[in-house]
């Protein structure tokens, strides 16, 4: 049976597309699944810097559509999972380097050999995110409980619909439990009830990522992380086990957490 | 009397083809565009002898006095003739006249009746997506912030408005808001604007309607 490529988006910029593909791409693995992870932000590739694999790229996504080399050769194997890849973007070729239709070649040539094909788009909603989009049965939209990202989510979520994209599931990232506690951030049932669409996860905001970012080593591999324990729900929950996820109000981590309202993703 | 374009009774405006159209105002007394042409007449100095004229009513009501007293007079006085009479989308008064004409009862044939059919939008507006309906607009569904729906009359949103809703954005100020709930955001009737206070709202148990009362835009809990 083929995999399922899952396009990892957001319109805004800096919310944590990169973030959510490695963490997701490395949970994946962690589950025995093959997991090639696609970077299509070309110009401004960085997902190769978070998964710390930026000194072993010798082809690239462009080298690949351009035929300058095999799709393999381009892939780069993780340093701790045997089963987990990337592919990266090129850093000097301009976006339009690529056609929808090519990637669409490309994430169904991928789809044949790996369970799950992530591609982590760029911002914006032009030729780059229609090249991430092309061969995408599925998308994750990322954003952050603040208005500016959340409205960018919003216009891109209407794109894919309109690109008759159906399965389209919501990532909430940096969320501030004592900021929403206090009434300064839109809470988790705010974004769902505006942008209409199943919640797949929430991820609490933590300086955490950011050290992991900076070590090169996604931040799932850390067992005691709550934001690793958010990755590790949602990698189980795309993989159709019920999870439920936390209401806002309850303490993430804490076992016995009074679950006052739970969120069911569809 | 129209304050809103603070122009003349009549607007004069140069066609391409050398012609001129001369806009009547749809509501100004008779007697006030006769008084206007008057002293246009005077000040233009011979400009107009020889001229062709269209005669454009717009919106109002057509009167075959009013009408043949305007051509007579650009006949006679200027020196020009009317080449064309406009009228037009209130043609009742027309038909009126012309019935009286034949005596017989005429009845328009209805064109384009299409045009003041329902735009029905089947899904949530997004940001960033723009709906403009000539008359009602009915949307089955959220208009959500960043989107913008325009109607010639009602706009009637089966879900939360928290977008930018224009009705009656040609003028027309008996239009109405209708939503599950209006949430904080500009909305705008005719040529008014309101932004439902943020604070202290009661959440509708049915529904809620923006319209105009005395000048200004309320909006109604139900
Ligand atoms: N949950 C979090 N808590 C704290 N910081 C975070 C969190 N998620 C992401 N960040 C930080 O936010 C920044 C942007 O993240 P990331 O690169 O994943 O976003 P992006 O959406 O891929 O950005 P771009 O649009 O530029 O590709 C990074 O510095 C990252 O460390
Ligand atoms: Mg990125």
């Amino acid at each position: 049976m083929p995999g399922t490529t899952i396009v990892v988006t957001s319109g805004k910029g800096g919310v944590g597309k990169t973030t959510t593909v490695a963490n997701l791409g490395t949970a994946l693995a962690m589950r025995g699944r093959s997991v090639v992870m696609v970077d299509a932000d070309i110009g401004l590739r960085n997902l190769d810097v978070v998964m710390g694999l930026e000194n072993r790229i010798v082809y690239n996504l462009v080298d690949i559509i351009e035929g300058r080399c095999r799709t393999e050769q381009a892939m780069i194997r993780d340093r701790k999972l045997n089963s987990l890849f990337l592919i990266p973007a090129a850093q000097t070729r301009e976006k339009d380097a690529v056609h929808p239709d090519q990637m669409k070649e490309l994430c169904e040539k991928l789809q044949q050999d790996f369970d799950y094909v992530l591609v982590d788009c760029p911002a914006g909603i032009e030729r780059g995110f229609r090249n991430a989009v092309a061969g995408a049965q599925k998308a994750i939209v990322v954003t952050t409980p603040e208005v500016s990202a959340i409205r960018d989510a919003d216009r891109v979520i209407g794109l894919l619909e309109a690109e008759l994209m159906k399965d389209i599931q919501l990532i909430i990232n940096r969320l501030n439990h004592k900021m929403v506690k206090r009434g300064d951030m839109m809470s988790t049932e705010d974004i769902c009830s505006l942008l209409a669409i199943p919640l797949v996860g929430v991820i609490p905001e933590s300086e955490e990522v950011v050290v992991s970012t900076n070590r090169g080593i996604p931040l799932v591999h850390e067992k005691r992380s709550s934001v690793a324990g958010a990755f590790r729900r949602i990698a189980a929950r795309l993989e159709g086990e019920q999870v439920p996820i936390p209401a806002d109000n309850a303490e993430e981590g804490g076992i016995l957490s009074r679950f006052k309202r739970l969120i069911w993703s569809s | 009397m129209n304050l809103e374009r603070g122009v003349a009774p009549v607007q004069i405006r140069a066609q391409r083809d050398g012609q001129f159209l001369f806009l009547i105002d749809s509501s100004m007394p008779f007697q006030m565009i006769l008084r206007y042409l008057e002293k246009k007449h005077k000040s233009s100095k011979g400009f107009f002898v020889s001229a062709k004229i269209i005669l454009d009513l717009g919106n109002r009501p057509f009167r075959f006095e009013e009408v043949k007293a305007l051509r007579d007079m650009l006949r006679h006085n200027w020196g020009a003739s009317v080449v064309e009479l406009r009228l037009g989308q209130h043609l009742d008064s027309f038909f009126d006249w012309a019935s009286k004409q034949i005596d017989i009862p005429i009845r328009q044939i209805p064109v384009g009746e299409n045009l003041m059919e329902p735009v029905v939008v089947r899904q949530t507006c997004r940001s960033g997506v723009r709906v403009e309906a000539p008359m009602d607009c009915i949307i089955l569904g959220d208009v959500n912030p960043g989107a913008e729906v325009i109607a010639g009359r009602d706009i009637i949103v089966f879900g939360v408005l928290r977008g930018i809703a224009h009705a009656g954005a040609m003028g027309n100020r008996d239009a109405k808001i209708w939503a599950l709930s209006i949430e904080p955001n500009q909305i705008r009737i005719a040529d008014l604007v309101a932004v439902p206070p943020q604070e202290d709202r009661h959440k509708p148990k049915k529904y809620e309607v923006a319209q105009i009362k005395e000048g200004r835009i309320q909006v109604l809990t139900f």
